[in-house]
């Protein structure tokens, strides 16, 4: 039966061949001990990191930003609850379909969205997440949910959406916020070095106080642990800790309140009068302690719409706008001063002595400097005038001559340290000097020796000369506080959500005019007080530029200006401004402060393409101190009113005729 | 010499192998309970039911354990043969006919089981091959050409058919267990040395004509698995961070991240051993391969102790069977060799394997009961 036992030496050679078993086994179980320990004990750490990463998914928990509030504590900027769209590449099962059904609901074209979610996953890698749309409607939220569940890699987050509340009104002060770029992310990192870090996704301040205030009003964003199986669901374990210690989540932290000094009854008086009058331009008003009430610039644009993602249309009919509503005009245009230069000159000639406040100079209706005729605008002149009456009804003759006798370095000497071709060092970022020039000013930008001709244009405003309007109210307000240059403000103070003051700003004067300056010069009282009444009569006195617009129980007192857009011959300028394509036709001025004698508010009205400044930036103004008086001194308008009805004073016509 | 003749009454418990019925019921335990943990996570619903199927192919493997154990095995000699025929049918109808899955056919639908022949087929070739070889002189310098002409036949024919389904795991395997059954035997050293050079001079003509290009992908995502680590790395990374983050003590029945969550694919079939070494680490890891070591050196002395040359050659062929495919599962699954889709016996989910391995452990308990005369 049995070959194996009945033969003893196969037996032997096989006995042998079972070492053969025993080496192999010995090895194999060698080779497999050895690589369980590399593995599990040498590299376990390692790998059982490697294994948390694959189930932990962070969420980035976004932290709402501070708000914007006014003087009084009314909300200018803040934060709604919102809806967003997010696709991870990862978890996509079918593009193309996935495409065809969510591309519709949210008005995006397929092929868009796979381009979109293509390049994505090829530049930021598939778990990426890629925003395809915020501030969904209602409606878009409930088809999307429905979808959903068939839909893996779409999800539907809670999303906070900055809301400006007065949409246009004031879109350049208080900027607007959308998703950091990729180019801007090592740039903002760079800049805010350890104390911010920013990555995609991010929501920044673009402009404006979102941009400046990124530090303070910017929380901290918080981290949501989920945990994840293999296909990017978020698995639900039956207790909590069934896999170890569950991390806990990061709580986000509000970012901080900033207090403004802005008044937001005034500022929408200010943008209201903008648009009643159908005005393009700029408009600050301040107090005269430095705090900004109102800014507004026009046109303008909704910054909500940049906070749900703006469209291309929208962004390109913005940036193509030959009116630029973008740009923050108060800070960043400058144009000629035109005849609101001419307060400034007529401070430097009486502090210099060329004139006296009763020194009678005639001012015809032409003047020869050389062989060339200088026009005034009224064709007759105005004959003998003191400084008084040049102001009030803005004769160019007079202050031609005073240019002539200042010259422009002298006139450089006191009106540059009016803050004029300065920048007033406000907090926002781009703000623009505008020019004063002087002889070496000239020579080192232009290159050229300075005319003795040019001092003539300079007098009035035109030439080199280049004014931001904050920088008129800057100067504006010295001279109504009788040498006080302050430094103007927006941000009253940054609180915390609790109300702790973390930060705060106040008042500053730059410097006295009375004072003796480093260059020499200084004003006294008597100057300030002489070119006062100057500008009280151009908004009071009979023949004054601006005497249309008056305010009950309140004086003003300012100046009109126009400012050439373009170089016409002098005896074109004053014809036919009205009848001029609309981008040709001049700049208006009113910059003004009140009352008259002790200012509390200053404003610098720029109406762009208005033609005057009596009839487009004077109504402006006028409202804007009518409404800071009716607000905090309601006494005072209605004394004013009372004493105004007492003798039953008949309206008098509006007149557009006006002399600058 | 009277001792060989005495003659015992022996029960029938004392002639079973009691240690080879106790690892092997060690392994089937660790087995089920890390099947269970494999098929009951969170996100697993869909494998719920395997369990409770894998359980019932257990009792069926252990009622055709004790079947075979009881049975004579030198019955096996007489249908070997036929045997091995009826399985050859099976695979090239299901090289022709049968259903595909991952790309290559493997099975017959019986409706209650998905029956794969080449599964069968390791064990159809293990008797063949032992009878065969069983009647040739392992004497003197060993088998020539003309002695190995038929088994290696035996061994080429479904070893071609596998290629063709294609499963190359399967026909490694194959050609694994006759080789080494053969080289048991003992082959010439002039044969040995020139297949070795036929195979190294074959590999690249393999490599060009034969090998599909998703198993061209596996070795070379073995190679360097880190290539392309969502794709064709993927299994391999997963696995091994699994088995790492075990650690020494493991994160405990259920508790496995890696599978509970899916980040391991197959990991009820080819991968449970990734299962066991995440739940249960180190001390778990070393524990099963252990067991099986101890499996081996069992079924040797059982070997060693049979009663005829036949019997050692099915005992050695079975152990061959279960150590190709531990070292080869294991070997991938903690990274050492690339992906080969090879189930663990006794451990990984399967009816075919399950029923293969407990038939031919059943030869090999068979083969132990037998070891005494009378």
């Amino acid at each position: 039966v049995s070959t194996f036992v009945s033969n003893p030496d196969e037996a032997k050679e096989y006995l042998g061949r079972y070492k053969l078993f025993y080496v192999v086994i010995g090895l194999t179980l060698t080779v497999f001990c050895m690589r369980l320990w590399y593995l599990q004990i040498i590299s376990g750490n390692e790998l059982r990191e490697f294994s948390e990463k694959n189930r932990i998914k962070q969420n980035k928990i976004t932290a709402p930003r501070g708000l914007m509030l006014d003087r009084d504590g009314k909300v200018l900027v803040e934060n709604l609850p919102g809806f967003e769209a997010i696709l991870t590449p990862q978890y996509i099962e079918n593009l193309d379909t996935l495409a065809k059904s969510v591309g519709p609901i949210l008005g995006l074209e397929p092929d868009k969205l796979i381009q979109k979610v293509q390049k994505s996953r090829r530049q930021n890698g598939p778990f990426s997440q890629i925003r395809l749309k915020e501030n969904l409607s209602r409606e878009e939220v409930f088809r999307l949910k429905r979808m959903r569940l068939d839909t893996p890699g779409l999800e539907i987050r809670e999303s906070i959406v900055r809301f400006y509340p007065l949409h246009e009104n004031g879109a350049q002060l208080f900027g607007y916020v959308s998703e950091i770029s990729k180019r801007q992310i090592p740039l903002l990192n760079d800049l805010y070095k350890g104390a911010m870090r920013f990555e995609q996704g991010d929501i920044i301040g673009k402009s404006g106080l979102e941009e400046n205030l990124e530090k303070d009003i910017r929380g901290t964003d918080g981290i949501s642990f989920i945990q994840v199986d293999a296909h990017g669901r978020e698995a639900v374990t039956r207790t909590p800790n069934i896999y170890g210690e569950q991390i806990k989540d990061q709580i986000p932290s509000h970012g901080n309140n900033a207090v403004l000094t802005i008044d937001r009854d005034i500022q929408e008086v200010a943008f209201k009068s903008f648009l009643a009058a159908n005005r393009i331009g700029a408009v600050i008003a301040m107090k005269s302690n430095g705090e900004v009430l109102a800014w507004v610039s026009t046109p303008s644009f909704d910054p909500n719409e940049f906070a749900t993602g703006i469209s291309p249309t929208t962004w390109s009919k913005l940036i193509n706008d030959p009116f630029k509503p973008l740009r923050n005009k108060v800070i960043q245009d400058h144009n000629a001063p035109g005849s609101t230069f001419k307060p400034f000159v007529a401070m430097a000639a009486l502090q210099e002595k060329v004139i006296t406040p009763t020194t009678v100079v005639s001012a015809p209706g032409v003047f020869y400097f050389g062989r060339r005729p200088y026009h005034d605008h009224q064709k007759g002149g105005e004959g003998n005038i003191t400084v008084f009456e040049a102001l009030e009804r803005s004769s160019n003759v007079f202050f031609y001559k005073m240019g002539i006798a200042l010259g422009v370095d002298k006139m450089y000497d006191y009106i540059h340290l009016l803050g004029i071709g300065q920048k007033t060092g406000i907090e926002l970022a781009r703000e623009v000097s505008g020019t004063m020039p002087n002889s070496a000013w000239k020579k080192a930008a232009v290159g050229e020796e300075w005319q003795p001709g040019e001092n003539l244009s300079t007098a009035i405003g035109q030439g080199f000369v280049n004014v931001t309007p904050i920088s008129m109210a800057i100067a504006y307000n010295t001279i109504g506080t009788e040498g006080k240059v302050v430094k103007p403000f927006i941000i009253r103070k940054v609180i915390d959500q609790d109300g702790k003051v973390l930060r705060e700003n106040f008042p500053q004067v730059i410097r006295d005019l009375q004072q003796t300056q480093p260059n020499g010069v200084h004003v006294s009282a008597e100057t300030f007080k002489t070119v006062k009444e100057g500008m009280r009569r151009v908004a009071n006195g009979l023949r004054g530029t601006a005497k249309h617009w008056k305010i009950p129980g309140v004086e003003m007192a300012g100046k009109t200006g126009t400012a050439q857009v373009m170089g016409f011959s002098a005896d074109q300028i004053y014809q036919n401004c009205e009848s001029r394509p609309i981008h040709m036709r001049h700049h208006g001025w009113f910059v003004a402060y009140a009352p008259a004698d002790n200012p509390e508010i200053t404003v610098a009205a720029l109406a762009e393409h208005a033609c005057h400044g009596s009839t487009g930036a004077a109504p402006i103004v006028r409202d804007i101190i009518q409404a800071y008086f009716m607000k905090y001194h309601p006494e005072i308008i209605e004394a004013g009113l009372k004493a105004k009805n007492a003798p039953r004073a008949k309206a008098e016509p509006v007149v557009t005729t006006e002399g600058e | 010499v009277i001792n060989s003749l005495h003659v015992e009454e022996r029960t029938l418990f004392k002639k079973l192998d009691i240690n080879l019925i106790i690892v092997i019921l060690a392994l089937n335990v660790i087995g089920l309970i890390n099947l269970y943990s494999a098929t009951h996570g969170p996100t697993s619903t869909d494998v719920a039911s395997l369990f409770v199927s894998q359980f019932l192919w257990l009792a069926v493997g252990w009622t055709v354990f004790l079947v075979v154990t009881l049975l004579d095995y030198a019955i096996v000699t007489r249908i070997a043969l036929l045997i091995y025929v009826f399985n050859l049918g099976a695979i090239i109808y299901v090289t022709f006919f049968g259903k595909v899955a991952l790309g290559a056919q493997r099975w017959i639908d019986l409706g209650f089981f998905r029956y794969q022949p080449s599964e069968t087929m390791k064990l159809a070739l293990i008797m063949l091959m032992a009878k065969i070889l069983a009647s040739r002189s392992s004497l003197g310098a060993g088998m020539g050409l003309k002695e190995l002409a038929v088994p290696l036949i035996c061994l080429l024919i479904p070893f071609g058919f596998v290629v063709e389904q294609p499963d190359l795991g399967t026909a490694m395997m194959l050609a694994a267990i006759g080789g080494s059954m053969m080289i048991f035997a003992k082959i010439k050293k002039v044969i040995i040395a020139t297949l070795i050079t036929a195979c190294i001079i074959a590999l690249p003509v393999a490599w060009k004509f034969v090998l599909h290009d998703y198993q061209k992908n596996r070795i070379l995502t073995f190679l360097s698995p880190t290539n392309d680590p969502r794709g064709t790395g993927y299994n391999s990374i997963q696995s091994k961070i699994a088995v790492g983050s075990g650690r020494f003590f493991g994160k405990g029945f259920m508790k496995g991240t890696q599978s509970q969550l899916e980040f391991l694919p197959e990991r009820h079939t080819d991968f449970i051993y990734s299962v066991l070494s995440e739940e249960h680490g180190f001390v778990g890891s070393i524990a099963v391969v252990g067991l099986f070591c101890f499996l081996f050196l069992t079924g040797v002395r059982i070997a060693i102790n049979s009663r005829d040359k036949f019997g050692a050659l099915l005992t050695v062929g079975v152990l061959c069977y279960v150590f190709w495919h531990m070292f080869v599962n294991i070997g991938m699954v903690i990274g050492l060799l690339p992906i080969v889709g090879v189930p663990l016996p006794l451990l990984s989910y399967g009816g075919s394997s399950m029923l293969t391995t407990m038939a031919g452990l059943g030869l090999v308990s068979s083969v132990a009961y037998r070891r005494y005369l009378f």
